[in-house]
């Protein structure tokens, strides 16, 4: 067998995708598993996107169980499953600016910046057009977003694997959880008991003792809480319930759906793409830079893209044209390319570092997990001359990413402006029934009916952590994470003979610990700065 | 009397979670303390890794008590209203998923376990029928302030659907509760 280099583990990711099994034939051409799996996630996506109360968070949730029951746990069945996953990612993303524009309801919290230009355009007359803008800012977002990760991710991994050792990577572990905790959900204090609660649910029943921790002795905590039914349950089943709550309180006081005729040019023209490159190009970069650090969601990008096009707008905007809040084109395309352009720079973290960033993130590990044999972070980027058939997953995954921005690029914007219909459907019968499905396709991933219990119970949590304003990426990110610490930190701990300061004999350990402590002592005072 | 703020609340509900987390349940429900020497050789104990989460909810107590009245951020009379609502439908209707198939087979199916019967129909279905249709209409009828026959056609179709998704299909997916009965 020939030696392997860089460039033959980009091709075997190619092939992996392009040659691998067949899942059809369509006119005598056949079409390969990873390839329809990508296209129904983005088809799925973007009809998600498009229903207001669901989103690719309840898609990726309900979905994972079924593609395991029909892929299976092995190997094959990764990319498949992966590229499915990222599909939905990226047409939730685009779908989103359907009901924002059309009805001035958000499909998704990102889109909220969306309806303040989105929704004066289409009562306009300009509706096809306003949708015509969002998609081509949010793929070009999405697709500039891809081409970084897959420069940096490389080389950001291999640094990781040759500058950190044991105690470095327990170190950043603590930095990243500190770093969530701190910009998170506006308060730091809510943000480190997130995490703090998120860490004390992983580590019931599990350990390495024989007696399985913190359960009390009793059967249903000897086991440990299922990972699944705590990420659904907060993320999912709590979203729902406040969903419920505010559809409970405000109960149809939206009246009727007002239809608006479509007037003049709705074609998108060179002129118009013009106009709009340059609020695409800065959103795109910040989103990006955001999308990068772990935990700083799509909504924070959307609103610095929008606020930083806004002062552009005014500063260059002729006197007729429209300003950032009263039907510009160019505040729906700061909007869009921003939140898009955080879905692929999330990915950096998580797959060089093992780290993830955002929701989304947390699905793909699990997913991971679940099936086997890819274990996300910078080991994964060994160019060994042997194969190493997780860098061919990853290879593959980045050719998954390019081809689902082919899809959105081509298919996506038609598909995307025939769902307008979606927005309509009551979300008072919607959730329930998306309630019932997640509880039932958890089950199906977890045969154990003590799995619907802790979901249900976590989804309680998540609903009280909303209503105290605690946001619950935190806790879900520290549940995945929390293990993987007391691990590093066990073998850190061995390796350095036992010694106590361990997080601080090396210089770049002890830079990462000082850095997590300055995060949280930093974000502390930022409301007396404001305050004063 | 001054009010405390729903921050000031928490914060003192999270110092006190924490204390008692770290100086009861921790040392009376874990094996290894913090650390632990085993063959000469210091490995860190079970303990450790939960007391430090304890110490995060410890630290953030006492930032929320330091925070102040920054946000009201709180449950509403309200809130716990609908909550409390959820919550009993929601155990009703897992409870009428998980008994509802055994108690048919005990009643209609004299001699008969319900454990060997768990993926015939129509024993099977019962339970998810009954808990899941029942959670889906308890659901919407809430929020909607009145039974109509729109939500129970909704929880019909929906667990309809969802049997139709995962039992019809898989040969081995068993819907709830039969795969652990």
């Amino acid at each position: 067998m020939t030696d392997l280099g860089a460039l033959d583990y980009v091709l075997l990711g190619i092939q992996a995708v392009f040659a691998g099994p067949e899942a059809f034939s369509l006119l005598g051409l056949p079409i390969p598993i990873t390839v329809a799996m990508v296209t129904i996630g983005l088809i799925t996506g973007i009809i998600v996107g498009a229903t207001p109360g669901l989103g690719g968070v309840i898609a990726m949730a309900i979905s994972l169980p079924i593609l395991i029951s029909i892929f299976g746990f092995n190997s094959d069945a990764l990319l498949p499953v992966l590229g499915f996953l990222i599909g939905v990612m990226k047409g939730s993303t685009v779908g989103g600016a359907v009901p924002a524009i059309l009805f001035n309801t958000p499909g998704t919290p990102d889109a909220f910046m969306t309806t303040l230009d989105g929704y004066p355009m289409a009562k306009a007359g300009k509706a096809r057009k306003a949708l015509k803008i969002a998609h081509f800012s949010s793929v070009s977002g999405d697709t500039f977003s891809d081409m970084v990760l897959i420069v940096c991710a490389p080389f950001l991994a291999i640094l990781v694997e040759a500058y950190l050792d044991l105690p470095e990577k327990t170190a950043l572990i603590i930095l990243s959880l500190s770093f969530i905790a701190a910009v998170v959900g506006g308060s730091p204090a809510k943000g480190l008991l997130s995490c703090g609660l998120g860490l004390l649910a992983v580590y019931i029943g599990t350990g390495e003792d024989f007696y399985p921790r913190l359960s009390f002795g009793t059967d249903a905590l000897s086991d440990g809480i299922p990972i699944t039914a705590a990420v659904i349950g907060v993320l999912v089943l709590g979203a729902i319930f406040v969903e419920l709550e505010d559809l409970w309180h405000q109960k149809r006081t939206s009246g009727g759906i007002q239809i608006i005729k479509e007037v003049g040019d709705q074609r998108l023209h060179w002129a118009d793409i013009r106009r709009i490159l340059p609020f695409i190009g800065r959103s795109a970069v910040i989103g990006t830079a955001i999308g990068a650090l772990p935990g700083i969601g799509s909504t924070l990008a959307a609103t610095i893209g929008y606020a930083t096009g806004k002062r552009r707008h005014d500063r260059r905007k002729a006197p007729d044209d429209p300003s950032f809040g009263n039907g510009a084109p160019e505040g729906i395309a700061a909007t869009e390319a921003a939140n898009s352009s955080v879905s692929g720079a999330n990915l950096i973290p998580v797959l060089s570092l093992g780290i993830p960033g955002n929701t989304a993130a947390v699905f793909l590990i699990l997913a991971a997990e679940s099936i086997g044999g890819f274990n996300p972070g910078p080991s994964v980027f060994k160019f060994t001359t042997d194969l190493n058939p997780e860098l061919v997953i990853v290879f593959g995954l980045f050719t998954a990413m390019i081809f689902a921005n082919l899809l959105n690029w081509t298919i996506g914007g038609v598909f995307m402006r025939s769902l307008g219909v979606l927005a309509r459907i009551p979300k008072q019968l919607l959730l329930p029934v998306v309630f019932l499905l997640t509880l039932a396709s958890l089950y199906v991933q977890e045969t154990d009916m003590s799995a619907v219990w802790f979901a249900f119970g976590f989804g309680v949590l998540g609903y009280f952590m909303r209503r105290f304003a605690i946001s619950p990426l935190p806790f879900v990110i520290a549940f995945v994470l929390g293990s993987r610490l007391e691990d590093t930190a066990r073998q850190a701990f061995s390796a350095t003979g036992g010694d106590p300061f361990f997080l601080f004999k090396s210089p770049i350990a002890a830079i990462f610990i000082l850095a997590a402590v300055a995060v949280i002592v930093l974000s502390l005072r930022k409301p007396e700065a404001k305050s004063a | 009397m001054t009010r405390l703020s729903a921050n000031a609340v928490l914060g003192l509900a999270c110092i006190l979670f924490a204390l008692v987390t770290a100086f009861l349940w921790i040392p009376f429900d874990t094996d290894t303390w913090l650390v632990e020497r085993a063959r000469g050789r210091y490995t860190l104990g079970d303990s450790l890794a939960p007391t430090l989460a304890a110490g995060f909810i410890f630290l953030a107590g006492l930032m929320l008590l330091r925070e102040g009245q920054q946000t009201e951020d709180r449950p509403t009379y309200n809130n716990l209203q609908f909550i409390g609502a959820m919550i009993g439908m929601g155990v009703v209707s897992i409870l009428l998923m998980r008994w509802a198939g055994p108690i048919a087979v005990n009643l209609f199916a004299s001699g008969e376990e319900y454990r060997l019967l768990r993926d015939t129909a129509p024993w099977k279905y019962i339970g998810f029928v009954l808990g899941g249709g029942c959670m889906v209409f308890a659901m919407i009828a809430f929020v909607d302030e009145r039974v109509t026959l729109r939500a129970l056609i909704v929880a019909v179709l929906a667990v309809v659907g969802i049997i139709l998704l995962y039992d019809v299909p898989f040969e081995d997916v068993l819907l709830p509760p039969n795969g652990d009965v």
